[in-house]
């Protein structure tokens, strides 16, 4: 099946070719990774009309190693939600029920690493964009330490918390492709300081899980994670209980720091010099942009422009941005105690499986943050992770993520094929 | 009156603060842009290290603390010239704080000196539109903020006059007059202060500050109040007018900048040669060498490689000889000074003193010396000299024969001898020295009369 055959059933993708060339591998890339040929909306209306004047670096890499771009999945817009229904260009279906949310901000890629063979999808993520959306479509994702692919290309939302990754129905792919795209690149500063990758690293022996995790995840899940952890532990794997004190606050810092960030990141867009640019030039300069901000910008995107501006102001500074990355330091100490003793740490990826689209709708901004809350205290502090399936539920699958101390991408790939050699995933549409 | 200023400087780095694209050249408005400084979604920003050094050559001159660790931070507002809306600054970890500048006898404190770019540039046509050009998008711009220790208009003027002499030459700045200053001028007369921002050049910041101290004055006599504000000047009326109140201070959300991470200036300043202060290098010359304050700051205000130059002779011979030397020596070549490099210059400091020694023990005349200081700065080979004494007065005889007019005209005007004297100068090549050739010539023009 060709990309518009799978997109109109699953609405996955923001833009797309039919015809690109067979290549060695089809790839796919969020929209807010810069390809040639490609508009980049980035999830958003006010980017329509955006031609990247070049590659991302992470997509000239992939096609550099023979991968051909068959188009932009779709993403939350600026990769802020976690549903992944607030791109513009719709809202992609669930594989494994059309009812069913993909979960953002990667919505579309999860979608289509699930559904088209031998798919490679380049995601995104700014905290959990990756690992809810891998785990809602039962798909593997990778998401690598801060730092290690460089970000030269791709539209920032929170720079510090931005990351890209890659999601794929077979991990093996993680351990083919990685490399292709980590390296130092001159272009992002923040690649430059990265040690070599070291693939040589074997599945944990070790694992931590918080003490309390049957306390953070619905019934549903309790069971299908608990199989998995006795199933880590016949496999010789030495399980241990841990704490994570900073826990708590991770979701309220990450809200605070990435949308501080993101608020700074999204000023640009004033309705001049790239997308939408057809306002009424008799305007003046604040009228027009203020209007072009509130027509198209959607939701996502103004509310994190006045929260993010409002946790920066000078008198309020002290107790939200501030205390928000002194929580990110503690976080990075207390999982760099926990490393000491353990080779990784495994964990539910998210509480519930893939929630209906009539149930989100009721969800007010905080009773929805629950999908983060397994994947910010690391989405914070820059780790290394993957998730994997690990079951289903109703139909649905689980996902189970591990993360490893920072640059130790060998030790979550090992793991996640360690685990796929036992682990029988079900494709969507065979799931009873 | 309180006096505290804000200066902005462009550093001469070839290429832009974040971006490759160079700084200056084609003037065509946004040639000399990229994705980058223009704020397209998905590019970041890569750190000019040689806007660092120059900045970390400033806090070292100011002698200023220099942090272990520095990062850009995010200046948010909304303005069309800013690509980004944000505009890259240090807010919490300048490159340098508390230093001071040596103004005279008074010590002005530096608060901070931080690294920032330069917005684009707004052109306003006639029928209400603006143009913007991007080309001076991200061009690096230190700030150099004092404390409000300067206590008069004029005061503040040959602060700035001093201080950007010393900026300009630990940059490697050619002097381009005051085209590249830019100033926020903090003034206060009663207790509150006025900010009178971007005002350009060092005869408006004068004439602004004198404007603001007369009109806080009249305010206060009259029992009003100086309300603090931001205010503009205007150039062509020399005034300044009201910008708007200050009710709470600009908030500008400043947040570190995620995309270039944290730099470590401490260890980077250690490679950075800290320049003197010329306040600091007249008060060397007084000191060690003796020398007259007047003629020192001459010497020091011509060239600072003169006054270099000084120290290098005065070391090799006396204070006397080496001032004799350089002023009227060297000061013929002050620009070719200036023009070579720091390499060049060492070597030719050394072939100086060298030249200077000689002079001193008579084994050189004066004449020879500046010929061969010329050569040497001109990089011709030093002609041969002094071999062949012939006959000084033989030599001026016939010069006087084949110039008769000469006679004529000293008679009118004493000068008139110049041209014999030069004329047997470029003779005899260095051979005599210059006091013998003049008092010959005019022993034997007045022969004649």
């Amino acid at each position: 099946m060709k990309p518009s055959g799978y997109n109109s059933r699953y609405g996955m993708f923001a833009s797309f070719s039919d015809d690109v060339p067979e290549g060695k591998f089809q790839f796919s890339a969020s929209d807010d990774i810069l390809a040639l040929g490609f508009e980049a909306r980035c999830g958003s209306e006010i980017l329509r009309g955006y031609v990247p004047p070049e590659d991302s670096t992470a997509v000239a890499a992939l096609r550099e190693a023979g991968g051909s771009l068959v188009g932009k999945t779709a993403i939350d817009e600026f990769k802020i939600c976690s549903f992944g229904m607030t791109a513009e260009c719709g809202v992609p279906r669930n594989p494994y029920d059309p009812d069913r949310c993909c979960g953002g901000s990667s919505a579309g890629a999860a979608a289509a690493a699930a559904t088209i063979p031998g798919h490679v999808a380049l995601a995104s993520s700014s905290g959990a964009g990756i690992n809810v959306p891998a785990s809602f479509c039962g798909v593997y994702g990778l998401t690598p330490t801060w730092g290690r692919v460089s970000r030269h290309g791709l539209i920032d939302y929170a720079g510090s918390c931005d990351r890209i990754g890659l999601m794929s129905a077979d991990p093996a792919d993680f351990r083919k492709l990685l490399p292709r795209i980590s390296f130092r690149d001159p272009r992002d500063p923040s690649s430059m300081a990265q040690p070599d990758l070291d693939l040589g690293l074997g599945a944990p022996k070790s694992v931590a899980v918080f003490k309390d995790w049957e306390w953070m995840v619905s019934k549903e899940v309790r069971p299908i994670f608990e199989n998995a952890l006795a199933e880590l532990g016949d496999k010789g794997v030495r399980v241990d209980a841990v704490e994570l004190p900073s826990l708590r606050y991770a979701v309220a810092a990450h809200r605070a720091i990435a949308a501080a960030e993101g608020s700074t990141s999204l000023a640009r867009y004033c309705g001049l010099r790239y997308g939408r640019q057809d306002g009424d030039l008799s305007l003046g300069f604040d009228e027009y942009f203020t209007n072009m901000r509130s027509e198209h910008f959607g939701m996502a995107a103004k509310f994190a422009s006045v929260f993010g501006t409002y946790v920066r102001m000078m008198d309020v500074r002290g107790s939200y941005y501030m205390d928000a990355v002194a929580v990110r330091g503690a976080l990075v100490a207390e999982f760099k105690r926990i490393f000491e003793n353990h080779d990784a740490v495994v964990l539910p990826t998210v509480p519930t499986v893939a929630p209906r689209f009539d149930e989100i709708k009721g969800l007010g901004l905080q009773e929805s943050e629950y999908v983060e809350t397994l994947s910010l205290p690391h989405g914070l502090a820059g780790m290394p992770h993957v998730t994997m399936p690990c079951g289903y539920a109703s139909g649905m699958p689980v996902g189970m993520q591990l993360l490893a101390d920072h640059w130790k991408e060998g030790t979550v790939i090992a793991a996640a094929e360690a685990w796929s050699k036992s682990f029988k995933t079900i494709k969507p549409g065979a799931v009873k | 009156m309180k006096i505290g200023l804000e200066i902005h400087v462009q550093l001469p780095t070839k290429s832009k603060l974040f971006c490759a694209c160079p700084t200056s050249g084609d003037d065509l408005p946004n040639s000399r842009v990229c994705p980058g400084c223009l704020g397209f979604p998905g590019f970041k920003p890569t750190l000019n290290r040689k806007a660092i050094e120059y900045g970390l050559a400033l806090a070292k001159m100011f002698g200023c603390t220099i942090p272990e660790a520095s990062w850009f931070s995010r200046k948010t507002y909304f303005y069309p010239d800013l690509s980004r809306h944000y505009q890259g600054t240090q807010f919490a970890a300048p490159i340098g704080s508390n230093g001071t500048y040596a103004l005279g006898k008074k010590k002005i404190r530096i608060r901070r000196v931080h690294l920032e770019e330069d917005p684009g540039s707004i052109r306003r046509v006639g029928d209400g539109s603006a143009l913007i050009d991007y080309n001076r998008s991200g061009v690096p711009l230190v700030e150099i903020v004092t404390e409000p220790d300067l206590s008069s208009p004029a005061e503040a003027r040959r602060f700035l006059a001093d201080m950007l002499r010393d900026v300009r030459r630990t940059l490697g700045m050619r002097d381009d007059g005051d085209r590249t200053v830019r100033c926020d001028c903090n003034i206060s007369v009663g207790k509150e202060r006025c900010e009178v921002k971007n005002v350009t050049g060092l005869r408006n910041v004068e004439r602004c500050l004198q404007y603001e101290a007369v009109r806080q004055t009249r305010v206060l006599k009259a029992g009003g109040v100086v309300e603090r504000e931001t205010r503009n000047y205007d150039e062509g009326r020399k005034i300044t007018t009201s910008a708007r109140k200050k009710g709470y201070e600009d908030d500008y959300g400043y947040i570190g900048e995620p995309d270039l991470g944290v730099f470590r200036p401490r260890a980077m300043a250690e490679s950075v040669c800290a320049t003197e202060m010329s306040s600091d290098i007249v008060g060397r010359l007084v000191g060690d060498y003796g020398l007259d304050p007047k003629v020192a700051e001459q010497i020091v205000h011509t060239s600072c490689r003169m006054a270099s130059l000084f120290t290098t002779v005065a070391d090799a011979t006396d204070t006397e000889t080496s001032r004799y030397w350089v002023m009227s020596v060297a000061s013929d070549h002050k620009d070719a000074l200036d023009a070579i490099s720091d390499a060049e210059f060492g070597d030719v400091s050394v072939i100086a003193a060298d030249l200077a020694v000689k002079q001193k023990a008579g084994e050189i005349t004066d004449t020879e010396c500046a010929i061969r200081m010329g050569c040497l700065l001109g990089g011709e080979d030093t002609p041969e000299c002094s071999v062949a004494r012939g006959n000084l007065e033989e030599i001026i005889n016939r010069l006087i024969d084949e110039n008769p007019g000469v006679l004529g005209d000293y008679a009118k005007n004493e000068k008139a001898l110049n041209r014999i004297i030069g004329l047997a100068m470029r003779e005899t090549r260095g051979a005599y020295s210059s006091s013998e050739v003049v008092l010959t010539a005019k022993k034997l023009v007045e022969a004649r009369l």
